[in-house]
């Protein structure tokens, strides 16, 4: 069967261009155009995988990427649909689930034990005695499923891509096709989706192309965008539909939804109604016209009304033997054929391909026996409602077409084609112009009403009664409902006797329609089935809740790109040369130290350093009522607060609790600068701007944290630095602590403030951050003759510790209050109002139950963060911070303890794993606690 | 959470793009008793319906404005800023 067909208009392989890919230890040779399923036809492979729990042979079956029997292991990802993979030059295909070929594979044999797998067996057998299930277990699970997933990161970049047409059409068959030209010509924004490389649908399958090029001309020769191979998977909250294509995932909103998404055929349920060889019409006429392989030589087709001649003529014109089984018996089809009237295929036999069916009466056990390569299910078409269900259209069954079909559409939403129950491309093309048009119009496009009365007789559903296929077949052998989880008929009847009687629980128990196909190929059958057992007709039972995805989604897709955000400082490549050492504080990279945090330290101390505090939040506030909105935002006062002049302020929630901390300048009467804590930044912000605009102020906010950098310098020769970066008078007299003034340094325009978090005396530099390199080099190099030193976060945190300055969220959490805390000093409760004033009060009243403060403990054991307070072996606080101290001598921290025990020279135990120490109590700063150095 | 918000400042955008403030409520005053304070701090409506309240626009505009959202259905009839507050919905009273 290596040989094609000749060539024909229409067909999708180039036959002047070979390529050639790997099938495992084969070569296979195919045409540009080809699909993997279609080469592997041509070139006589019949089997593509094993089943997914007892490994029987399986072959194509569909061609449209609807069933699970050709999924493959393609250049190492699992579980690719063969039939529309696009076959490329040198690509790796390996069939799954098989070893050591899918041809040969060891485990054919649990096909022959399958009476011990009865449905839901492994709640049952195995179970008892409780030993054995944990060796049986890593066996079952190393037999069932599918592919192997691949071990190396994905590095393929993925896009996210939101559309908001006006129209959105799902599915570019005959009726998509004729929606798209319809609303685009009437100026309507479409955007058309399908899952095929090509438009067209079933009419790919039909032997004349002129409808399929006509449609296709007329629509995408529109401005209508055309997205292929992307398949709508899943119908969202607020109508968002989520699309899957090349290395896509699409969001599109629209204000209008057509739904032009088809049927897909199902197989009978007979004994070997698996086997390779056994198709549905859509692969036979895909194979046939597009592909030029004839998919078997004797065949056998069948089919409950004419529709399923138009597929055994194409067989036949292209050389194949072909006998009808038809399930009517009441005549009135075409000629030409040997017909086996009002009779089914009751068996179909063959080991690694199909080789005969039985054909006889419904209810028959035996009959006659037909030789034959191909058997071709022309008889379950099931309507693809899963999306129209997500997006909450009523679904309602149709006695002539015996299956369920749309029946309310939500507003704004239209099912046309065969998915509405169209049995004709003319039917299809009829409904598909009527909603283009009428979706077209609500878009505010104008549309000639007299066509749409015209369009609205020719969409009319009509058509003979279709006869279905039995749901089963009486005779013996395994006849499956669900090819991709291999459930048989039998074991849903096992299944109804054990009490699981409704879909919903069979699908449960059973796993049916839980497959790769997600019911596809298996919904109408298993309804069906359902229905028989229990005694139902079709039209009683109803289909499981549809939900996304309708399709296969890759993983990579919904993930998307991995985005991590990573600030840098504008000195942050000064960072990187001087050789610092990273760390994340927030999204910021900060240096946590250069040399070691010890020698930073002591640099700090004795001479002076330098520390980028780029990160730090910083807002600008103006505006006539700014001094309103920090009285009301923050306990301290500001209305007293003198221009030039710098204040500690700490903020708080309603409650009472410490939200952040940080310093507030007066630049004028009506502007204020404001700093927060760096990883508090954009919630500060919110909480700012979210009072400010519940109250109303006349207050302008603006965050400048980036647009400033800055830099803390720091030390007993700080003063001596800055005198030669600036000519503005820097001394203590004229520039004393807690002071802020507008100052060139280095002859860049600043804000420096005098203040200092590590105890020194220090100046804090805001400036435009483009200037960040340049008055990094301009500190250091002024400092380089007062032994100058770069410090990171480490040292500033030791040093910091020495001083008792609290870290917020490092030292308070969710329940501290200023009190508490320590901080009771700033609360001006005398004021009229301002957040937490309310509770402050009974916090106050109350007084502290718990207090942080400082400790000293021996050298010999560093406590951890988090280490406990303990008496008499309870837990009654913890350490926040601890850490060696040079200038102290011995562990300084932080600490919250029981308030009767924060009297300085208090003493307490303090906990972690197997270790303790002794903590005492020191009310004020352990280095320089009158705060002389700070201030001078 | 993937309806559309309408920023009064922006358009409509994805709700993403949004930070929630929860329902509009209004602080215990300085002079509240203990039950105002403890409803005012802890207590919501969580109404099943209508319901207007705060958002932001984070990745936008970052402005603050309120919008009345259908808590079952994530419709949004009217987005508004702060400032075209009806008088009346400013003083809102919080739930005893």
């Amino acid at each position: 069967m290596s040989e094609r067909l000749p060539a024909r208009q229409g067909e999708a392989i180039r036959r002047d261009r070979r390529i050639r890919f790997r099938l495992e230890r084969r070569t296979i040779a195919a045409f540009e155009g080809d699909t993997v399923g279609s080469a592997l036809a041509a070139a006589g492979v019949t089997i593509t995988g094993r089943s997914f729990k007892y490994h029987r042979p399986r072959g194509l079956s569909c061609m449209t990427g609807s069933c699970p029997n050709c999924l493959m292991q393609i250049d190492g990802i699992p579980n690719v649909r063969a039939c529309t993979e696009p076959a490329r030059e040198g690509m790796r295909v390996e069939r799954q689930n098989a070893w050591p070929s899918a041809d040969r594979d060891i485990h054919g044999w649990l096909n022959t034990f399958s009476f011990m797998m009865p449905p839901g067996f492994y709640y049952k057998i195995f179970q008892h005695p409780h030993w054995a299930w944990p060796l049986v277990e890593p066996y079952i699970r190393s037999k069932a499923g599918l592919g192997r997933v691949p071990q190396e990161p994905d590095h393929r970049r993925r896009r996210r891509i939101n559309l908001h047409p006006d129209v959105l059409v799902i599915g570019a068959g005959a009726a998509g096709l004729a929606a798209t030209a319809e609303a685009a010509k009437a100026g309507a924004s479409v955007v058309l989706l399908d899952q095929g490389r090509e438009a067209g649908g079933h009419l790919l399958g039909e032997a004349s192309s002129t409808l399929r090029s006509a449609l296709a001309r007329e629509a995408l020769g529109s401005r209508a965008r055309f997205l292929a191979e992307t398949a709508a998977f899943g119908v969202f909250g607020g109508g968002l539909i989520g699309a899957s294509g090349p290395d896509a995932l699409y969001r599109i909103r629209a204000q209008h939804v057509i739904f032009a998404t088809g049927a897909v055929e199902g197989s009978a349920v007979f004994p070997g109604n698996d086997l390779p060889g056994v198709m549905l019409s859509s692969a036979v006429h895909l194979l046939l016209h597009r592909y030029g392989v004839l998919p078997g030589r004797r065949a056998v087709v069948l089919t409950g009304d004419n529709v399923g001649y138009s597929t055994a003529w194409a067989l036949k014109d292209a050389g194949a033997e072909v006998t009808v089984v038809d399930l009517r018996s009441d005549g009135g089809w075409p000629e030409g054929f040997p017909v086996f009237a009002g009779a089914t295929i009751l068996s179909a036999h063959g080991r690694r391909r199909v080789s005969a069916v039985s054909v006889g009466t419904v209810g028959a056990t035996s009959g006659q026996k037909v030789s034959c390569d191909l058997v071709v299910n022309a008889c379950v078409q099931t309507p693809s409602t899963n999306l129209l269900a997500q997006a909450g259209a009523r679904l309602v069954f149709d006695e002539t077409l015996q299956a369920f079909l749309p029946d309310e559409m939500p507003d704004r939403m239209w099912a046309v084609g065969a998915v509405a129950g169209a049995r004709s491309p003319e039917a299809s093309v009829a409904q598909g112009r009527l909603a283009g048009l009428e979706a077209a119009a609500g878009s505010g496009h104008p549309v000639d009403a007299a066509s749409i009365a015209a369009l609205r007789s020719e969409a009319a559903r009509s058509g003979d009664p279709i006869v279905l296929p039995p749901e089963a077949s009486a005779a013996s052998g395994k006849q499956f409902a669900c090819v991709c989880m291999d459930v048989t008929a039998k074991e849903l009847t096992t299944a109804a006797a054990e009490g699981f009687d409704s879909m919903e629980l069979l699908k449960r128990y059973t796993t049916i329609t839980m497959g790769p196909c997600q019911g596809k190929a298996c919904m109408a059958s298993s309804q069906r089935l359902c229905g028989a057992i229990t005694g139902r007709s079709f039209a009683e039972t109803s289909p499981t809740t549809s939900r996304p995805p309708w399709v296969p989604v890759e993983m990579g897709t919904l993930a998307g790109a991995r985005l991590t955000p990573r600030k840098e400082t504008t000195m942050h490549d000064r960072h990187v040369a001087a050789g610092a050492e990273f760390m994340w504080a927030g999204d910021w990279r900060r240096p946590h130290h250069y040399t070691t945090p010890e020698a930073e330290v002591a640099a700090v101390r004795n001479r002076v350093g330098l520390i980028d505090v780029s990160t730090l939040g910083t807002f600008r506030i103006k505006g006539p009522e700014s001094v309103e909105l920090l009285e009301r935002l923050y306990p301290n006062r500001f209305s007293d607060l003198a221009v030039g002049r710098v204040r500690y302020g700490v903020m708080l929630n309603d409650e009472g609790v410490i939200l952040d901390d940080g310093a507030v300048v007066r630049l004028a009467d009506d502007e204020f600068f404001v700093t927060v804590t760096t990883g508090n930044t954009a919630a500060l912000e919110r909480w700012i701007t979210w009072w400010n605009a519940d109250w109303g102020l006349d207050a302008l906010i603006l965050n400048v944290t980036g647009a400033y950098g800055a830099v803390n310098l720091a030390g007993p020769r700080a003063r001596d630095v800055m005198t030669s970066l600036t000519d503005a008078d820097v001394s203590g007299s004229a520039m004393p602590y807690m002071t802020a003034t507008r100052m060139a340094v280095a002859d860049v325009p600043s804000l420096v403030l005098r203040i200092g978090f590590v105890g020194e005396t220090g100046y804090e530099i805001h400036f435009p951050s483009a200037y960040g390199e340049h008055l990094w080099d301009a500190v250091m190099g002024a400092g380089r003759s007062h032994g100058i030193v770069a410090f990171g976060l480490e040292a500033q945190r030791i040093l910091r510790l020495e001083k008792q300055h609290i870290l917020v969220g490092q030292d308070t959490d969710a329940e501290s209050d200023p009190y508490e805390a320590g901080l009771g000093w700033m609360v001006k409760d005398d004021k009229e109002d301002f957040l937490g004033l309310r509770s402050l009060r009974d916090l106050k009243e109350r007084g502290p139950l718990e207090r942080l403060v400082g400790f000293t403990a021996p050298e010999r054991w560093l406590p951890p963060e988090g280490a406990s307070v303990v008496r008499e072996g309870a837990w009654v606080g913890r350490v926040t911070s601890a850490r060696r101290s040079e200038a102290v001598g011995g562990v300084v921290g932080l600490a919250w303890v029981p308030a009767e025990w924060a009297a300085d020279g208090s003493t307490f135990e303090i906990q972690f794993g197997g270790s303790h120490t002794i903590g005492t109590v020191r009310i004020d700063p352990f280095y320089d606690p009158r705060g002389e150095r700070l201030r001078s | 959470m993937t309806f559309l918000i309408t920023c009064p400042n922006c358009g409509p955008r994805e709700a993403l793009e949004f930070s929630f403030g929860g329902e509009t409520t209004r602080r215990a005053s300085p002079s509240a008793t203990d039950r105002e304070l403890a409803a005012a701090l802890y207590f919501r409506r969580n109404v099943n319906g209508w319901q207007t309240e705060w958002w932001v626009h984070q990745s936008g505009c970052r402005a603050w404005f309120l919008a009345e959202r259908h808590t079952t259905t994530n419709e949004i009839r009217r987005t508004y800023r702060p400032q075209d507050r009806p008088r009346d919905e400013e003083q809102e009273a919080a739930p005893a």
